[in-house]
């Protein structure tokens, strides 16, 4: 018979009274290492996926525990990226921070600036991952210089083109390759009803900052200058811009899908899953999930060109927040070494549409025939070639969040002009 | 009646002065200091002095969220009074079907506010709501209510209108049962018309009910969070960003604490000079009634 400790109410009394010590003396919550009833060690993780990626990284910790015998991943849902963040901030001032979790790039040298996270160079090397150096941000700084490793890629992405295949047959067309193709075609999937209400946009993109981000880049331009200058990427940032406004006041063949952030990519995959959406640019997260839930061809194609091919690296990048114990420390980066695996990256990145992060595991895939079987899959992979990293500033999340992303919506939505939206933004960028 | 012991008074205040002081007058105390500096709730708090007032009143952005909230406000107020109001009395009957009405539309007050969010916008889709189905059988164009900088406002205050009318109704119910009927019949016998019973009779017995309306859709409407949170993220164009959801975003977007905290104190203080002008008025109106009813 097993003998299972009991929680009574003199231990429970007990316990609360060591918690209020340890509060009332100033001693992190944290500092002692939580275990289970077996004596493994927990490490809690915040995540922040729904959906089918909730599950695939819910089979992956379910994996890892089975195999560890000292420690026990918990995971915890907290929303999306940015609810997640807030949590985490807070978490972090109230010194109740989990031992791991995943954050967007943007974030990652703010959070290090501001010395929150924990390095995680001491754990193990960044070299002994043999990770991809654009999916790891390597030498991604602005000003370069020597920083210590302190995330490691766990979800990477890319912007790619979702096309319907049978919108695709209709017209006879093939996925736009330029700028001026995807403004075609477009026009030439767009269906208008007599009363001018419309059935089928030809494209359908959120007015987001990673997508005009693409653009920008697209354009020639760079959003934060080497020097680390918020350039917004000056006259290209502006053609960004017009290109939008172009195509939703004059063209009148993209709909800015309703609400912000994922609300609004939500709101993309809905029309195009619907069939009210012969385009949409999103993440390659959403490959396996569309594929999954599509009636008709799903087509992925790479983001068209303007004066050159780019997009942004997108996702999230595994963090150890400072204040957990040694002990768990040392279990949490016993799970990143293994997400880091090749076996594990390839399953993670084929079953949800992420990029494998280990460069190993991504060459296994392409010599085992997976992405000549798999086209969809190969977007991504071989966009990687014009793909840049963040251009790591600890202000590149205010000007994300703050300075810019309101003010795209003001371009596009109430039509203010451009250049002096762009101007506003980078006044806003400059503000302590 | 005189307590035994001068500090008995005091005790039996005590819960009520340590709740207020606990939950209320320290986190104040906290915002109007934090007001003063900058900070992301990760590294030391940095001393501005009035920076971040000046930055709040300078960008315009105080006077747009107040025209915004007073705007959603005023609709919020104007038409759950009035529609409460209007369907009390339509549905103040005897019988299943009116009792069967007065659940339904009340039903709207007790789902959760998140519930209703996520209804309304699957509803007010351009394309694929029901609301655009209507318009479009009724022969005109949907249009994308939420997506529009225009029009994104009057729809959240018009789902908020929805959802507490129900409330209304039934306070508005409740202050009929108060309506002696004899004196409506007595009206009538001497030959008093529905609306002259009801500008006579019904309305003036109704002024509290609606005095208790009008105040708890105010203060409902001052702390709209959830609909804006759901449904708009403050957008398209900061259109429905209002003081609460503002306050929020500085946090928990744009890491400024001491941003949203000098937000906060302007908005006490607003609340404060609101709720100072509303007493007033309320005491010259009874000043007025009093010496009314002294000279008659």
């Amino acid at each position: 018979m097993t003998v299972r400790p009991r929680t009574g109410r003199r231990t429970f009394v007990e316990r609360m009274g060591a918690a209020v010590a340890a509060a009332l003396s100033g001693a992190a919550p944290s500092a002692c290492a939580p275990h289970d009833e077996d004596g493994r060690t927990i490490v809690s993780l915040w995540f922040a996926y729904g959906g089918k990626n909730r599950e695939e990284l819910l089979a992956l910790v379910d994996r890892f525990n089975a195999s560890q015998p000292g420690v026990r991943v918990v995971a915890t849902y907290q929303g999306e990226y940015f609810e997640a963040l807030a949590k985490l901030r807070t978490a972090i001032a109230a010194r109740a921070a989990p031992a791991l979790t995943h954050v967007i790039g943007e974030v990652v040298p703010y959070l290090a600036e501001a010395g929150v996270l924990e390095p995680l160079d001491e754990l193990a090397p960044a070299s002994s991952f043999d990770l991809v150096p654009a999916l790891a941000q390597e030498g991604a700084y602005v000003n370069g210089g020597a920083h210590r490793l302190v995330a490691l890629p766990f979800n990477r992405s890319t912007p790619i083109a979702y096309l319907h295949g049978g919108v695709l047959r209709e017209l006879g067309l093939g996925p736009p390759k330029t700028w001026d193709d995807l403004r075609a075609f477009a026009r030439a999937a767009t269906i208008r009803a007599a009363d001018g209400s419309v059935t089928r946009w030809g494209f359908v993109c959120p007015i987001d900052w990673w997508f005009w981000a693409a653009m920008v880049g697209q354009a020639g331009g760079e959003v934060i200058a080497a020097n680390g200058d918020v350039t917004l990427g000056g006259e290209a940032g502006v053609r960004a811009l017009r290109f939008w406004q172009t195509l939703v006041h004059e063209d009148r063949t993209m709909k800015p899908p309703p609400g912000r952030d994922y609300n609004a990519w939500q709101a993309a995959n809905g029309d195009y899953l619907a069939g009210r959406a012969a385009m949409i640019w999103t993440s390659t997260a959403f490959l396996r999930y569309l594929e999954t839930n599509a009636k008709f061809e799903v087509v992925a194609a790479p983001l068209p060109s303007d004066v050159r091919a780019s997009v942004p690296i997108g996702g999230t990048l595994f963090v150890m927040p400072k204040g957990s114990a040694p002990r768990v420390r040392e279990a949490a980066s016993r799970f990143l070494a293994w997400m880091m695996d090749p076996e594990q990256a390839n399953q993670w990145a084929t079953r949800t549409g992420y990029m494998p992060v280990s460069r190993r595991g991504m060459e296994t895939l392409r010599a085992s025939g997976y992405y000549a079987a798999h086209p969809n899959d190969a977007v991504a992979v071989d966009q990687l070639r014009v793909a840049t990293p963040w251009p790591w500033s600890p202000q590149l999340f205010r000007v994300q969040r703050e300075a810019v992303q309101p003010r795209l919506e003001e371009a596009v939505l109430a039509r203010r002009d451009a250049a002096l939206v762009l101007e506003d933004a980078r006044r806003a960028a400059a503000e302590p | 009646m005189k307590p035994r012991h001068p500090i008995h008074p005091y005790l039996f205040l005590l819960p009520a002065i340590v709740t207020l002081g606990v939950f209320f007058v320290v986190p104040l105390v906290i915002a109007f200091k934090n007001s003063f500096y900058s900070w992301d709730m990760l590294t030391p708090p940095r001393w501005v002095g009035g920076a971040n007032y000046a930055a709040l009143f300078r960008s315009g952005e105080v006077i747009g969220i107040l025209g915004r909230t007073a705007l959603y406000s005023a609709i919020v107020v104007a038409l759950s009074l009035g529609l409460g109001l209007a369907l009390a009395i339509a549905l103040d009957r005897p019988g299943r079907i009116y009792a069967f009405v007065r659940g339904a539309v009340f039903s709207a007050y007790v789902v959760s506010w998140v519930a209703v969010a996520l209804l309304w916008m699957w509803l007010l889709d351009a394309d694929a709501g029901v609301v655009g189905g209507v318009v479009r059988a009724l022969g005109g164009t949907p249009r994308s209510w939420l997506a529009d900088p225009d029009r994104a406002l009057f729809a959240i205050a018009l789902v908020s209108v929805w959802k507490i009318t129900g409330y209304a109704m039934v306070i508005f119910l409740a202050g009929l049962q108060d309506v002696p009927k004899s004196v409506l019949e007595a009206a009538a016998l001497d030959g008093a018309g529905p609306l002259r019973r009801f500008t006579n009779i019904t309305w003036p017995l109704l002024r509290p009910s609606a005095a208790f309306v009008a105040t708890t859709a105010l203060l409902a409407s001052f702390q709209a969070f959830d609909v804006v949170r759901v449904m708009t993220q403050g957008g398209p164009v900061k259109a429905t960003t209002l003081f609460v959801y503002a306050i929020y975003e500085h946090v928990f977007v744009n890491l400024r604490v001491g941003r949203a905290s000098a937000l906060t104190i302007v908005f006490f203080v607003v609340l404060l000079a609101a709720t100072a002008l509303q007493l007033l008025a309320w005491r010259a109106a009874d000043r007025a009634r009093a010496s009314s009813g002294g000279s008659a």
